[in-house]
């Protein structure tokens, strides 16, 4: 991970930038420039919104070179009305996080590029409106 | 649709021991395996050599055909490196296959290499990493182990499978590696031994896992017209198919399942004429538990949520049909990534020909599946006596 490559990525990465198919409708994320399901070159950039619902998630101990300080990372897939995205969760325990887990987008530091820039990205909180 | 021009089949092979080789290098052991592979071939001459390997440039070195070819006393012939993340064997293969089959090379050599041990697990889990989406994962700092623990959860909890039902997997894999003299990991574990150990991306644990392996395989291909100059005991290959999916996970159109896998099952059994049935033994890519679960569901073994379970209630064990990584597959052999596909077919081809130095089994169609990725790079080869 290069600061190259986070400034690069910045704007979709910050805003969930996925794409939306002109042809059949289908939606994904991250953005590619085809659509997944029929190919149509014709793909429109969607916004994945700010929240959605854990449908898995790993706690990850043996970490890749660079994130040895950010250990546990608790690592989810987040679906969103628009696509599912792979995402750290923050500010929540290990051991609180569920299948189900209603969360919300929040800018936050990520760990130290290897070029040692320190990046923002989006990460998920526990949904404010579902302190239960 | 498929124009078959000649067969093609494996008429030698070579392994070196799996395992952590401080005293090794790259070139060593594949110059071993390359070796045994010619003598096993009655000293077969490649005129070609297809190199698979996905991560040399972490003992700084690319470039491997003319590498290894050079240092084997083959300078001059033809050749290139093949990568495909964990699949470059078998994707190497294809590539072999198809140089066989096309009548531009009658005899052609496809060396599996991969050399990991000079570098520490940080620094192997982020190459491995690689083989995910750099953009859009890699910041987040999942590693490899943590991808397929996504799928794990999200597959455990939509089938309602145990804990206990996934560590039958790893328990018989160590069972049948044990047996197998070029295992890397060749030790018995039991079902606490499974739930004791570290986890490392939960709810994958140290069990679950394959190791971090070196090694190096080697296979002779040639045409049917010459195949017999080098062997009494040639394998065809029946089928060959490969297919793949997103590196991302994210845009996955399903999490319990390898699309990749079903499809390059699919074209491989259809070019072979042959179904899921007819096969007597197969070699799967269960870098963790659970990729071996899913894949004997997507190869058509067991139905779909139904894989750990039989696992459980005695299936796929040696003599079954089919009868699964009797090398004790990634989990107990271990795993030199880019060498993997290979060993998976000189193992089953010995399987077939009956010299298998481990647990032998009896059959005459065996199958081969090598995963890369996080199953977005699969290759599928049927084999036959
Ligand atoms: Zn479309």
């Amino acid at each position: 991970m290069s600061f190259q490559r986070i400034w690069r990525l910045k704007d979709i990465l910050l805003n969930l930038v996925g794409i939306k198919c002109s042809d059949c409708g289908y939606t994904s994320y991250p953005p590619k420039a085809a659509c997944p399901k029929c190919s149509s070159r014709n793909v429109s950039r969607i916004s994945l919104g700010s929240s959605g619902k854990v449908v898995s998630y790993t706690v990850i101990n043996v970490p890749i070179e660079g994130f040895e300080n950010m250990l546990p990372l608790v690592i989810a897939l987040v679906e969103t009305d628009n696509g599912r995205v792979l995402t750290q969760l923050t500010n929540v325990k290990p051991e609180e996080v569920y299948i189900g887990m209603e969360v919300e987008a929040t800018v936050r530091r990520s760990a130290t590029t290897l070029d040692g820039y320190v990046p923002y990205i989006v990460k998920f909180k526990r949904s404010s409106t579902n302190n239960a | 649709m498929v124009i078959l021009f000649r067969h093609v089949f494996v008429v030698g092979l070579g392994m070196s021991n799996v395992g952590r080789f401080y005293e090794r290098s790259l070139r060593d052991l594949a110059g071993e395996a390359l070796f045994k592979a010619i003598d096993d071939a009655g000293n077969a001459v490649p005129s070609f050599i297809l190199v698979s390997n996905m991560l040399s440039s972490q003992v700084e070195q690319e470039n491997l055909a003319s590498l290894i070819a050079d240092y084997c006393g083959l300078r001059g012939i033809s050749g290139f490196k093949v990568e495909a993340a964990c699949g470059s064997g078998g994707a190497a293969l294809i590539a072999g296959y198809s140089l066989v089959s096309s009548g531009l090379a009658d005899v052609v050599a496809v060396v599996g290499v991969e050399k990991l041990s000079e570098r520490s697990t940080p620094e192997v889990a982020r190459g491995l990493a690689y083989a995910a989406d750099a953009d859009f994962e890699i910041p987040y700092g999942i590693s490899f182990s943590g991808l397929n623990a996504l799928v794990m959860r999200y597959y455990m909890n939509k089938y309602d499978v145990r804990r206990e039902e996934m560590s039958a997997w790893p328990i018989l894999m160590h069972e049948n590696g044990y047996h197998n003299p070029h295992a890397h990991l060749k030790m018995r574990i039991t079902h606490d031994d499974v739930v004791k150990s570290p986890i490392i991306a939960d709810p994958i644990r140290l069990l679950d896992s394959c190791p971090m392996s070196d090694g190096a395989a080697a296979l002779i291909l040639a045409s049917d017209e010459v195949a017999r100059e080098y062997s009494d005991t040639p394998v065809l290959i029946a089928g060959i198919g490969n297919a793949l999916d997103s590196t991302d996970i994210s845009s996955r159109f399903e999490l319990d399942s390898f699309l990749a896998s079903r499809l390059s099952s699919e074209r491989a059994f259809k070019m072979a004429g042959l179904s899921p049935k007819d096969v007597d033994v197969a070699e799967l890519h269960d870098a963790y538990s659970i990729n071996g679960v899913i894949t004997l569901e997507d190869v058509g073994f067991a139905p779909k949520g139904k894989g750990a379970k039989l696992v459980v209630e005695g299936k796929f064990r040696p003599g079954d049909k089919p009868s699964i990584n009797t090398s004790g597959g990634l989990k107990s052999r271990g795993h030199p990534v880019g060498a993997t596909g290979v060993y998976q077919v000189c193992e089953v081809s010995m399987q077939l020909r009956g010299d298998f130095p481990g647990i032998k089994v009896s059959g005459e169609v065996g199958l081969t599946q090598n995963i890369g990725g996080v199953g977005s790079n699969i290759t599928t080869i049927i084999l036959r006596r």
